[in-house]
């Protein structure tokens, strides 16, 4: 919540949940390095950099895919929620030891090279015609450029600059980056000599991430209400029975157009609003209301669902919907009004 | 990838985050009252640097007055 943008405060909880990311990470390092030594052939050690690279790799990789899984997991299981509040930190925590392992590469591979090292990385590998043999280090580099503008932003000071569609659309890249870096640890993994294991093991943390993915978008469209033809012929959004949203929740509308809505239920009073909320696009309609006010599953924005406003001091507004009861059936205008307009509730029992 | 490719590509970059850090530095030292209302506190300050050096053209959109396309609608 903000009266324009947010500092989130550190508190116990958070600060736990570093420990166990830091701790987590510590052990990941640590448990790779030493496999990497006592899986080494004989008489072919590699140094403690080479060691740190791969480790350190290996864990942003991970836990890259961790974050991606958490998004869909939260959909299907609602214990996974706390950590997706503070998927962020796990995100700066995937650029830190991704900047660990790019820039050990660039020093340790091409710090000594006569050109520039970073000039030395794009070329030493020049089969960039080539598919299999493609320098796999480029894709690396553009993913890490991608991971550090997103952990550059996560700050919610950007999310108010940028405004939450743009900040949106830039995090969303996080799957161009997944998508670049799979590509660099499999084309990696055929080129070295550690060959088809780690490609398997990259590969399949792509197909986890997206099958998740795939579920969680089924349920989520059988959970939405399917909307059917225009009620009366007047294109309102049938929203179903009343009595069929829970209490102080909501249901999701997928119109056929545009933003999806969210129809709450606060005892006899119907409201529909925005279903994305102002801070990072939480599903406002998987919230609930309390003291009267729409709060966000993800990081507890508040809305009063009356005009979509944030109570004050905070400033943050989503449109909303005219809604119309009918024989005890719920029916929503599919156009918004602009954010923060105040609709009168549609009573539930009334004849309407 | 020619030398001579790599080398644009890095200037490029070089360019384009050194212009973006020397802005970002103006602009905390200066332009964060027209961006964010309240005072932020030195360590945000820092935390913010990076992505201004990375998303001036925005930011310079912003200070001159182009608000975010959800305000405006
Ligand atoms: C400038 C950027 C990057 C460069 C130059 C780079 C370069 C390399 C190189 C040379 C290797 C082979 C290391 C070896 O076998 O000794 C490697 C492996 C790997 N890289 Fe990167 N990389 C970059 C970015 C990234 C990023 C952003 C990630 C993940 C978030 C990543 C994940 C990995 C993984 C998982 C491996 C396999 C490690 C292992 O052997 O277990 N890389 N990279
Ligand atoms: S509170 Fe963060 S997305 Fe809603």
């Amino acid at each position: 919540m903000a009266a324009g943008y947010v500092i989130v405060g550190w508190n116990r909880f958070k600060r736990a949940y570093d420990g166990v990311l830091l701790a987590g990470l510590a052990a990941f390092l640590a448990a790779h390095a030493g496999a990497g030594i006592l899986l080494a052939p004989a008489g072919q050690h590699p140094s403690e950099v080479q060691l740190l690279i791969r480790a350190s790799g290996a864990a942003a990789f991970s836990l890259l895919t961790i974050i991606l899984c958490i998004g869909p997991l939260a959909r299907l299981t609602p214990r996974v929620l706390p950590v997706l509040y503070n998927r962020r930190h796990l995100g700066v925590a995937c650029f830190a030891a991704a900047l660990v392992h790019g820039g050990l590469v660039v020093l340790w591979y091409h710090g000594f090279s006569e050109v520039n090292a970073f000039v030395s990385l794009l070329i030493s590998n020049p089969r960039y015609g080539s598919f299999g043999g493609f320098p796999f280090e480029s894709l690396g580099a553009l993913a890490l450029l991608i991971l550090f503008v997103m952990a550059a932003t996560s700050h919610d000071f950007w999310n108010h600059v940028l405004g939450p569609r743009l900040w949106k659309w830039i995090h969303m890249s996080v799957y161009a980056a997944y998508g670049l870096l799979v590509g660099h640890v499999m084309l990696g993994a055929v080129q070295g000599e550690k060959g088809l294991a780690q490609a398997a093991l990259a590969g399949g943390s792509a197909l986890l991430v997206a099958g998740l993915h795939i579920v969680a978008g089924q349920l989520e469209r059988r959970r939405d209400r399917a909307v059917d033809g225009p009620p009366e012929g007047e294109g309102w959004l049938d929203a179903g029975p009343a009595e069929a949203i829970p209490d102080g929740r909501a249901v999701i509308l997928v119109p056929p157009m545009g933003e999806r809505i969210a129809v709450f239920r606060d005892g006899a009073k119907v409201y529909a609003v925005a279903n994305a909320c102002r801070h990072q696009g939480g599903p406002l309609g998987e919230g609930r209301i309390l003291d009267g006010c729409i709060v966000c599953p993800w990081h507890g924005f508040q809305y009063r669902p009356e005009d979509g406003c944030s109570p004050p001091p905070f400033t943050e507004k989503i449109p909303t919907y005219r809604t119309r009861i009918t024989g005890g059936w719920v029916f929503v205008e599919p156009s918004p009004q602009p954010p923060g307009t105040p609709i009168a509730p549609s009573i539930a029992g009334e004849a309407g | 990838m020619s030398v001579a490719l790599a080398e644009a590509i890095w200037r490029g970059l070089a360019l384009y985050f050194g212009f973006g850090l020397v802005t970002g530095i103006g602009v905390i030292l200066f332009g964060l009252k027209r961006l964010a209302p309240g005072r932020l506190p030195w360590r945000v300050r820092l935390v913010i640097l990076p992505g201004l050096a990375a998303l001036w053209p925005v930011v310079l959109l912003r200070l001159a007055g182009v608000r975010p396309a959800e305000d405006r609608a």
